[in-house]
């Protein structure tokens, strides 16, 4: 079989190989989407909160971190250890039989979840994590009705898809499936409309990551809590974005003390290595009963594998053991203080700044600005990607691990980020003041081609300077 | 392992996940924790050794711990790992090529995923997107997965419970022709098939049937997709069971066997005219698992491994002699214990006749030494699935193990 080799310093040329070959056998598109804002990188040298670019030999940092994959930091050697482990002796295993790798992962999951969430189902991924968390809701209340929020995000499965608040996912696919309804986030009275007596579930993300990071208040995460307990309605936390550290804590929840009676986590368990999901729950009476009769409800293939409960464990002992929920919350602090300075400053680009331990994101004022400033950022070694559900919210979203140093050279760089924009702005500004314009602006294909068009230019430009230079 | 920490855990197992689950591991005879795993075998905590005819549902078809794969995971993962999913990789960009020179006709553009679930749900919403219509149609006494769209689409009797489901998601009758020349019209996005029904008895679509099916998506261009997540990579006794039928589907799952067990990944393979309208919509269906750098290159030595050492041949040939085999033990009953084999290649399935005897037969096979379960539509049949690295003797050894059950089942 014919591959394309993957040296250790990839040139431009090889670079054109391998991305000819992504374009053919993958997707054009996706292609001319990552290059207009300068992502169409090749990782190389993972490590850390770094990669390298082959091309340009410029060391990046990764501030989205697989949309919160790398907690533990890329390429963790103490988690490589437990991979290299695991693999002298444990394939996936059976799905549905006992190991005492699943055993183990399970209780770790278990004594650091908050209150009564003992029990747990494991899933191959975030996605498959909700579909089960809303088929044991509708099934164990026999009730049908799923309340979401407007811009949730959940994955891209059917069941998770239908509980997705914003069209761009859902448009192509529909009709989804019926019993979903959506109210605005953070709004109790807005939710306490739509409660019913067929509703089997609300769901949220304690803090919407896609959404533009924005977080669920303590008052209105206790108002859902209350409102499903005076109606049996159950609640469904998603901290498949948010689990793990992210947020300063273990779990977001904590932020409010709000145990909800589902929760689902993933993403950042794999430790950046090895895929595993898994699905919390507490144990009343109506949960155990319908698992107990119905153990198959939701049975995962690749879920709970033996290898991935191995390296999951690992994955948790290690942001215990080395602080990294504190370490969050204090770098999330300095991150969070420097991005506010940086919008008293910049009163013109930055609408808002928020976030909580290092889930931080800057809203700008328009949604072009956030493939703008995707492209200043990459000119200045940091990878961040704007907000699938809200493309003008930047989030920062590294490695937990990052250190004091490692912060001084994000703040850094996000200044000069910003001052890049801002002698952009003089030409984009005036003209987003014409409403047809801003429109055309912030639509994610005129964005694609226009900085497209502009990174054309800038190869051609660099492929003449060389010239000149030799 | 003593057997007060073999206890504990149990305990533990029923307590943390569920003690309904290890009931029906009681049930089937699978109560028992998996320790060491080695190409046919695996082994329980007291060293009692089982031949693995279940396969975590198919995914070791290369044996269980392959050596050569698990090395590959060793040595890539100091030069890759997960990688951020929306980038371009030299992993995904080679897993993608092999597929496309791997997999029949012109399917040549790949989409990955963790689970396989996911390439259904995949494969359907961009049958969706690509037609702009929103019929879809799966075929009676299919099992697609766990999945909202999967579960929509699958013949599972609780399915109500999780209702509503996606709407325009219809079932037709196996083998109606009738009812698919009825069915699949102007609004008909797709049409979903296991060409070979493991969890109904390993019933196999006949090739009348298909080519029909083929001719009405041609005509009210209507996308044909084959779910290969069983029959894919050798265990029917062909790389895909589409090569047996000759007929090229405009998508082709292939399943976690992929990964071979030992990184949790599939593919969704398309065709260049269905990629375009991905082209045109990026970034409208995303995987963070799915597509792992680490899981590319495990995936991309298995395709070598497929590609090298041709397993379908031998499966194929011993698949007839397995059949023959079982044929003969049903023959040589008194009273009967199985009433029918069926099913083609590695992928055999036994009828017990209820569901009871079904389990009560797997218990008793792995008594004497051999993993299997009911499968999970017809769940009176009982699903025999080895490895396709299994040769001539470990047949003999199953065959054998098989006419034994039978035998003391029968004496009971």
């Amino acid at each position: 079989m014919a591959t394309l080799k993957a040296p250790d310093a990839i040139d431009a040329k090889a670079k054109a190989k391998i991305v000819a070959t992504f374009e053919k056998y993958i997707n054009k598109g996706q292609v001319k989407y990552l290059k207009a804002g300068h992502l169409d990188v090749i990782e190389k040298e993972r490590k850390g909160i770094n990669f390298v670019d082959p091309v340009s030999k410029r060391k990046m940092i990764d501030c989205f971190s697989s949309a919160g994959c790398f907690n533990v930091g890329r390429h963790n050697p103490v988690v490589m250890q437990a991979l290299d482990e695991a693999l002298n002796t444990l394939d996936m295993g059976n799905h549905h039989m006992v190991s005492k790798e699943k055993v183990a992962f399970a209780k770790k999951l278990v004594s650091i979840a908050p209150g009564d969430l003992n029990r747990v189902l494991f899933a191959s991924g975030g996605g498959d994590a909700v579909e089960a968390a809303i088929k044991l809701a509708r099934a164990a209340t026999g009730k049908k009705e799923i309340i979401s929020t407007i811009k949730a995000y959940h994955g891209h499965t059917g069941f998770a898809l239908s509980a997705n608040g914003k069209e761009h996912y859902r448009g192509y696919c529909e009709p989804l499936m019926p019993g979903f309804r959506f109210v605005d986030f953070n709004d109790l009275e807005a939710m306490k409309l739509v409660v019913g007596d067929n509703t089997a579930a609300i769901i949220v993300e304690p803090i919407q990551g896609e959404a533009g990071i924005f977080i669920g208040e303590p008052e209105y995460l206790k108002g859902l809590r209350k409102l499903c307990d005076e109606t049996g309605t159950l609640l469904i936390f998603d901290e498949i974005q948010t689990g793990f550290g992210r947020t300063g804590k273990m779990f977001a929840l904590e932020h409010s003390c709000v145990i909800p009676d589902i929760m689902t986590v993933a993403k950042s368990i794999g430790g950046g290595l090895y895929p595993n999901a898994a699905v919390l729950y507490r144990d009343t009476e109506q949960l155990l009963n319908y698992v107990s009769a119905n153990p198959d409800f939701h049975p995962s293939t690749t879920g709970g594998t033996d290898i991935g409960c191995a390296v999951s464990l690992k994955v948790v002992e290690y942001i215990e053991e080395h602080h990294l929920c504190q370490n969050s919350e204090q770098m999330g602090a300095r991150l969070k203080a420097a991005l506010l300075q940086l919008k008293k400053d910049n009163p013109k680009i930055i609408k808002d700044v928020r976030g909580i331990g290092l889930m931080v994101g800057i809203e700008y004022l328009h949604e072009f600005m956030g493939p703008m400033m995707s492209d200043a950022l990459a000119t200045q070694g940091i990878f961040a990607a704007y907000s699938g559900n809200a493309p003008q919210v930047m989030r920062f979203m590294m490695p937990i691990t990052v250190s004091d140093q490692e912060m001084d050279q994000v703040i850094e760089s996000i200044n000069n980020a910003v001052a890049i924009m801002k002698r952009l702005l003089p030409l984009a500004l005036p003209a987003a003041k014409i409403p047809i314009v801003l429109k055309l602006l912030n639509s994610e294909k005129v964005q694609t081609s226009l900085f497209g068009a502009i990174r054309v230019i800038e190869d051609g430009v660099k492929t003449v300077t060389n010239r000149f230079s030799r | 392992m003593s057997s007060k920490e073999n206890e504990k855990t149990f305990e533990s197992f029923a307590g943390l996940l569920s003690e309904g689950h290890l009931r029906e591991l009681e049930e089937i005879g699978h109560n028992f924790i998996v320790d060491k795993r080695e190409g046919n075998y695996i082994f329980d905590e007291n060293g009692k050794r089982y031949i693995d005819c279940d396969n975590n549902e198919g995914c070791f078809v290369l044996g269980r711990h392959n050596q050569e794969l698990a090395e590959e995971l060793r040595v890539a993962m100091h030069e890759t790992e997960q990688g951020n999913f929306p980038m371009i990789s030299v992993e995904k960009a080679n897993l993608a090529k092999a597929l496309a020179d791997f997999a029949p006709g012109n399917l040549e553009c790949s989409v990955f995923s963790v689970v396989r679930g996911e390439t259904i749900e995949f494969a359907c919403k961009l049958a969706r997107g690509y037609c702009g219509r929103a019929k879809l149609l799966s075929i009676g006494g299919s099992w697609h997965g766990e999945t909202g769209f999967a579960v929509s689409l699958s013949d599972r009797a609780n399915k109500d419970v999780f209702a509503p489901l996606v709407p325009d998601c219809q079932s037709i009758a196996f083998g109606n022709i009738d009812e698919a020349r009825e069915q699949i019209d102007k609004d008909t996005a797709a049409v979903i098939i296991e060409p070979l029904q493991v969890h109904f008895n390993c019933r196999q679509q006949s090739s009348e049937y298909l080519y029909e099916i083929k001719r009405l998506c041609k005509k009210n261009k209507t996308l044909l997709i084959f779910d290969e997540t069983n029959t894919a990579f050798g265990s029917s006794g062909y790389r895909f069971l589409c090569d047996y039928y000759n007929i090229v589907p405009d998508m082709l799952v292939t399943g976690e066997a992929l990964g071979a067990g030992i990184f949790p990944i599939a593919a969704t393979i398309i065709t260049q005219e269905v990629n375009q309208f991905l082209n045109q919509h990026p970034m409208i269906h995303l995987s963070t698992f799915g597509g792992s750098d680490l899981g590319c290159r495990v995936a991309l030595k298995t395709l070598e491994i497929y590609q090298r050492d041709k397993p379908w041949r031998e499966t194929k040939r011993l698949g007839f002699k397995l059949m023959e085999g079982l044929e003969t033990i049903i023959a040589k009953q008194d009273k009967p214990v199985i009433f029918a084999a069926d099913g083609m290649g590695f992928l055999v399935s036994l009828d017990l006749g209820t569901r009871e005897k079904a389990k009560s037969f797997c218990k008793r096979l792995a008594e004497n030494g051999l993993l299997a379960k009911p499968a999970n539509i017809l769940k009176r049949c009982v699903i025999l699935r080895p490895a396709v690295i299994s040769g001539e003797e470990m047949i003999d050894e199953i065959l054998k193990i098989v006419e034994n059950t039978c035998n003391e089942t029968h004496t009971l």
